[in-house]
């Protein structure tokens, strides 16, 4: 029994370096792999995404449509590529937004409690219980429809959750005797939560980030439909899928494709951060 | 001890009231913001200016919105949820059946779902790093990073269309034996499971990995404890905050967001209630349908708050 | 499909055929059609055997009928005069009658009203048939017409139809069989306006539309608004021998391939209006086939002459030259569609003006008048959303031509819900999406008269409002069709809306369902299909 805990009780020199397994190191290349695309994708692309280069529908692989053609005859390749830029870039940017916000917020309630726990967590709850279709329809009445809007958006719906999670986690830290030791000290609410509860509450909210940037890579496209942020010809892959639903009967490239991107995206990142080196994912070990 | 307990109950759900209040007046904002107006919707594109005004006047939508509300929340007080604005029937009438349906899913969902996510949730914690642990973890991403639309396709694809072994539209009210519910339930079921489970899984897997690395246990360890002993006995009581909240969170998804699967099986649920209620603008609807969304969700949270605090002897202050 | 003796031969073909026959096409008309198409003389006979099958087989009684629509809502409703979704139409349908119908062909046919007369186009007489009765048992009467055609004038009912209702100043019952209705101005289309779904007769006095007590082939048995609805056959029709079928069980599956899915595992025996792109999946499986109709529904892309860049010469003429037509007939309908002139009156229609050819895709022309308008390179918005049927791929296409020649079209996709009351008839450049219409005076009274209600690009002529008045009141057709097709060219250069293709209308059903044909006034024949259809065993 005793050795399978060791690897993790005692470490072994390796440890203590920024050391990743092969299994990390693969996934960290894929998850650059799609960040170089987003940025360099459409300078490669063949076809303009909009364009129709093909009049049959659902078209298989070929030597000129790398990925066949969708279901209004254009190049799949090409817009993957394309929806490369929107799918990364904007899951990202509101996974970070999400989880800052909600684990920021969610160790100072933890912290401090009292009027400023309970106050904080009944907002976002409030917030939480909104129907996103409602919310997103609202969003978009009143501020218009734009890529910072979007991000936003997704960032404040997924925001309760992070902060659920995070006070949940430090609530239980918080009443640990090295943080009573620390109060007793004097130290202050910054130096409490950088210090004392982030590094030990680490592992989990990475874990959680990561699969919280799956929902919002799906989340997006059902956000697009509601004609928040991504315009065509252009489209996330979420959006690509669902337009080319009609297709999964014939096993056409254009629905499995972008699901393939969405996939490979998506678990890469989350077996990034299961693979982090120990040093930044676990400070507490 | 007793005492203690129910106070914080009681005090636990008088938050949530307020909460509920907080709520209600953010849902009636919120669907007075929405674009387009409701009667120009109502009486559809042919509208004339006088119509419009007249049924403007008649629906009372003249008079200031903090007077509305007021009404409105005195009428939800009195259980009087008011007439849809779309067809004129009683709220309550058009919620009653639907809600059912949605409590039904939701609950055989939850049966499911819930056991098989903490069994794998806590199984992949104890062989951390196994083969086994990387499978699975690796296996629920790859699940839920494909959209819930193709899982349904995929499913009513493979089960109705080509296999013709399950029906392809789940009407609830046609259920007349076990045998025909588990037709009915299948394929939706398995739809949410994939949704709802990896969350689930995770979280319980990362709290319990957490609790592992804590003192006692390494004590427990010392002391020569079985590895069941040491997770179940001594871990997971300490992990149970964390879980129970990623399980209500994840439940919550069960009433207002399984509006794909109840397009894509065409059942009967509130969720796409709330959806046509929006399209129409029918008020009434969507703050009652929204309301039930919080209600249900506090619940749910409240509950995992409770069962946290209670978990944690520190936490019982 | 099971017959594959044809190669390349398609449901889609058959149900040209179909077509064709029901036009009037004769038996050697047909064949030489399939020589030009290169289909074998033999080969044609089979499928001319089975297009005229379809046509003539004998009706089946009994039998529980389930179909599905992609439109529904809290908001569905048994009032005729509210009725807006295809699933209102098609439970209206089957409940109620109208004074007159339809049939395929476009002829005005009687259905409640035994005749239907006017000297002066003004003041027309309607004798009803007698014995008629309700499903509750009550006969039908004049008061009963009264009431139903009053409640559209009634402003506070909220009818689909208030603006056309309006022209009947003074409808009155002259003795319990006979309703005179006085028109503020002559109209020789009456006739056809009151086979319109909205016109349908309720009892005198009906309130609530909980249920329905109708004349109609079918008696309301369970009607859950959003859910379904069931419909068991009126024993009591008035029409001899009344429904082929039993039951009939409606409801709306809104995502496409779920309702595709829902026919092709059986749970369903029609998916009403399927998207092209379903159709191949439809005809790779035995026992299925589509129905389809082409009745004049189309997507067309308003540019407002009040606002710019609609007001800049020039332009407008344009955005039609840009607008490749063949390639939204073959790529965004797959081939289910009939290219337009940027009129709204459809092929089907006798009054269509065949001189009046469409646009030729022609992006140099295109080019040189954004250039002489000068707004050439400069980014023009473009509101298009779901709610107009293919307006995003249009616009797409759109934007693809312009990319093209340096012109820049800046698609904004908005939102559904609230589209129609937000964006349609708003924006300088917005899509819209139009339902058939029987008559070329509504659709042109709706849309193109300076003060039509839905005067989509603000197209303001008093040469064409005069016209229109004159048309109305004039009986003789051939004068009729002159001044329309005058109309007509008149729209298609001078009005900002650019129709570039009427788009068919595709039912996919199993085999089993027979009867069911096309309708001028939309799929499902014209929604009435319950009444006719069958099921085989």
């Amino acid at each position: 029994m005793a050795p399978m805990f060791s690897k993790g009780f005692l470490p072994t020199p390796r440890h203590f370096g920024y050391h990743m397994n092969t299994v990390g190191i693969c996934a960290a290349a894929m998850v650059c792999f799609w960040a170089v695309v987003a940025v360099i994708g459409p300078m490669l692309s063949p076809y303009p995404p909009g364009e129709i280069v093909d009049f049959d529908y659902y078209g298989p692989m070929s030597s000129t449509l790398w990925m066949g053609s969708d279901y209004l005859g254009r190049d799949i390749f090409s817009r993957i590529l394309m929806g490369a830029r929107y799918t990364v870039g904007i899951s990202l940017a509101a996974v970070c937004l999400a989880c800052f916000s909600g684990v920021v917020l969610g160790m100072t309630a933890a912290v401090v409690g009292g009027w400023l726990d309970t106050g904080l967590s009944r907002l976002l709850d409030a917030l939480n219980s909104i129907p996103s279709k409602l919310f997103g329809l609202v969003m978009v009445a009143a501020i218009g429809s734009s890529i910072p809007v979007l991000i936003v958006l997704l960032g404040v719906i997924y925001t309760p959750g992070a902060f659920r999670f995070a006070r949940a986690l430090a609530v239980n830290i918080n009443t640990m005797d090295y943080v009573t030791v620390a109060r007793a000290r004097g130290e202050r609410t910054g130096y409490l939560i950088a210090q004392e509860i982030l590094p030990n509450i680490t592992g989990p909210v990475l874990a959680d980030l990561g699969l919280r940037f799956v929902f919002i890579v799906l989340l997006l496209s059902g956000l697009s439909f509601l004609g928040l942020g991504v315009q065509p010809p252009n489209a996330d892959w979420g959006s690509l899928v669902r337009e080319n639903i009609g297709g999964l009967p014939f096993g056409a490239p254009a629905v499995l494709m972008p699901c393939l991107a969405i996939a490979s995206l998506t678990i890469s990142v989350n077996l990034l951060i299961d693979n982090l080196p120990v040093k930044i994912r676990d400070r507490s070990e | 001890m007793n005492m203690q307990i129910s106070r914080l109950v009681l005090g636990r759900l008088g938050v949530a009231f307020v909460t509920l209040l907080i709520v209600s007046f953010v849902v009636f904002a919120a669907t007075q913001m929405l674009p387009g107006d409701v009667v120009q919707i109502l009486l559809g594109q042919a509208a004339t200016p006088e119509a419009v005004a007249a049924l403007r006047e008649a629906m009372h939508l003249n008079d200031p919105a903090i007077l509305r509300y007021g009404h409105w929340l005195i009428g939800l007080a009195q259980g009087e949820l008011g007439n849809s604005y779309a067809n004129d029937m009683p709220v309550a009438d058009l919620i009653g059946g639907r809600l059912a349906n949605t409590l039904m899913l939701a609950a055989v969902t939850a049966a499911v779902a819930v056991p098989l996510a903490l069994f794998l949730g806590i199984t992949t914690a104890m062989y951390r790093g196994s083969v086994y642990d990387r499978i699975i973890t690796m296996g629920i991403v790859a699940v839920i990073s494909v959209p819930e639309f193709m899982i349904a396709t995929l499913a009513v694809l493979t089960f109705a269309v080509w296999l013709k072994w399950l029906p392809a539209l789940s009407f609830a009210n046609e259920v007349t034996s076990v045998t025909e519910m588990l037709r009915v339930f299948a394929m939706p079921v398995i739809t949410l499971c994939c949704v709802i489970s990896a969350q689930m899984i995770r979280m319980t897997r990362a709290a319990v990995i957490d609790a592992l690395k804590m003192p006692y246990v390494e004590m427990a360890l010392l002391k020569g404890a079985s590895r069941r002993r040491m997770v179940l006995r001594h871990a997971l009581p300490n992990a149970i905050g964390p879980i129970v909240n990623a399980v209500a969170l994840s439940l919550s998804y069960l009433l207002g967001g399984v509006i794909i699967v109840e397009t894509i099986f065409n059942y009967p649920g509130i969720a796409k209630l709330m959806v046509d209620a929006v399209s129409t603008r029918d008020l009434p609807l969507i703050q009652t349908c929204a309301m039930i969304f919080c209600l249900g969700y506090l619940l749910l949270i409240t509950l995992a708050d409770i069962i946290a605090i209670l978990s944690n002897p520190k936490l019982r202050k | 499909m099971t017959n594959k003796s044809v190669t390349n031969w398609t449901s889609r073909d058959d149900a040209m055929v179909e077509n064709a026959m029901r036009r009037g096409a004769t038996r050697r008309d047909l064949l030489r059609m399939f020589m030009a198409g290169g289909v074998s003389l033999a080969a044609g006979g089979t499928i001319l055997g089975r297009a005229s099958a379809a046509l003539a087989a004998t009706p089946v009684r009994g039998g529980h009928f389930k179909a599905a629509g992609w439109s529904a809502s809290t908001a569905d409703t048994l009032d005729p005069a509210k009725a807006s979704l295809s699933t209102d139409y098609v439970r209206c349908c089957s409940v109620y009658n109208r004074l007159t119908f339809l049939d395929e062909t476009g002829t005005v046919n009687m259905e409640l009203a035994d005749s239907i007369d006017t000297s002066d186009a003004k003041v027309w007489t309607i004798k009803l048939k007698s014995g008629v009765t309700f499903h509750n048992g009550k006969s039908l009467t004049a008061a009963d017409v009264v009431y139903s055609l009053n409640r559209h004038l009634d402003e506070n009912i909220g009818s689909k139809v208030n603006s056309i209702a309006k022209q009947m100043v003074e409808i009155k019952a002259v003795d319990p069989l006979t309703v005179q209705i006085t028109l503020v101005a002559a109209n020789a289309d009456l006739p056809t306006i009151l086979s319109m779904h909205h016109f349908m007769i309720i009892a005198e006095g009906t309130t609530d539309f909980s249920t329905a007590n109708g004349t109609g082939a079918f008696k309301v048995e369970v009607f859950e608004p959003g859910v379904k609805s069931i419909m068991v056959r009126n024993e009591n029709y008035f029409k001899s021998g009344g429904a082929h079928l039993d039951s009939f069980e409606y409801f709306a599956i809104s995502d496409d391939s779920a309702r595709v899915n829902a026919l092709l595992s059986g749970d369903i025996h029609l998916a009403a209006s399927i998207k092209p792109q379903s159709i191949r999946l439809v005809e790779s499986q035995s026992g299925f086939d589509l129905s389809t109709t082409t009745s004049g529904n189309y997507t067309n892309l308003n540019m407002r002459l009040d606002m710019s860049p609609g007001d800049k010469a020039g332009f407008i003429e344009g955005v039609k030259c840009l607008l490749n037509r063949e390639l939204i007939q073959k790529s965004v309908a797959r081939g289910l569609a009939e290219i337009a002139n940027d009129q709204p009156i459809s092929p089907m229609s006798p009054y269509y003006n065949a001189e009046l050819k469409p646009r030729a895709y022609d992006p140099e022309k295109a080019k040189s008048l954004f250039e002489k308008a000068g707004l050439l390179g400069q980014s023009i918005p473009v509101v298009a959303s779901e709610a107009a049927t293919s307006s995003i791929e249009m616009a797409t296409l759109l934007q693809q031509s312009g990319a093209e020649i340096g012109m820049k079209f800046d698609i904004q996709r908005v939102p559904s819900d609230g589209y129609w009351s937000n964006y349609w008839l708003v924006a300088p450049i917005h899509f819209g999406n139009i339902n058939p219409r029987p008559t070329p005076d509504i659709l042109f009274s709706l849309l193109y008269d300076t003060n039509a209600p839905w005067n989509e690009s603000q197209y303001k002529s008093k040469k064409f409002d005069s016209m229109l008045v004159e048309a109305r009141g004039e009986l003789d057709f051939a004068k009729r069709k002159t001044i329309y097709d005058e109309m007509q060219v008149m729209v298609s250069n001078e009005a900002g809306t650019a129709i570039p293709v009427f788009l068919s209308n595709v039912d996919a059903k199993s085999s089993k369902l027979q009867g069911l044909k096309a309708n001028p006034l939309g799929g499902q024949m014209g929604y009435a299909m319950a009444e006719y259809v069958w099921l085989e065993a």
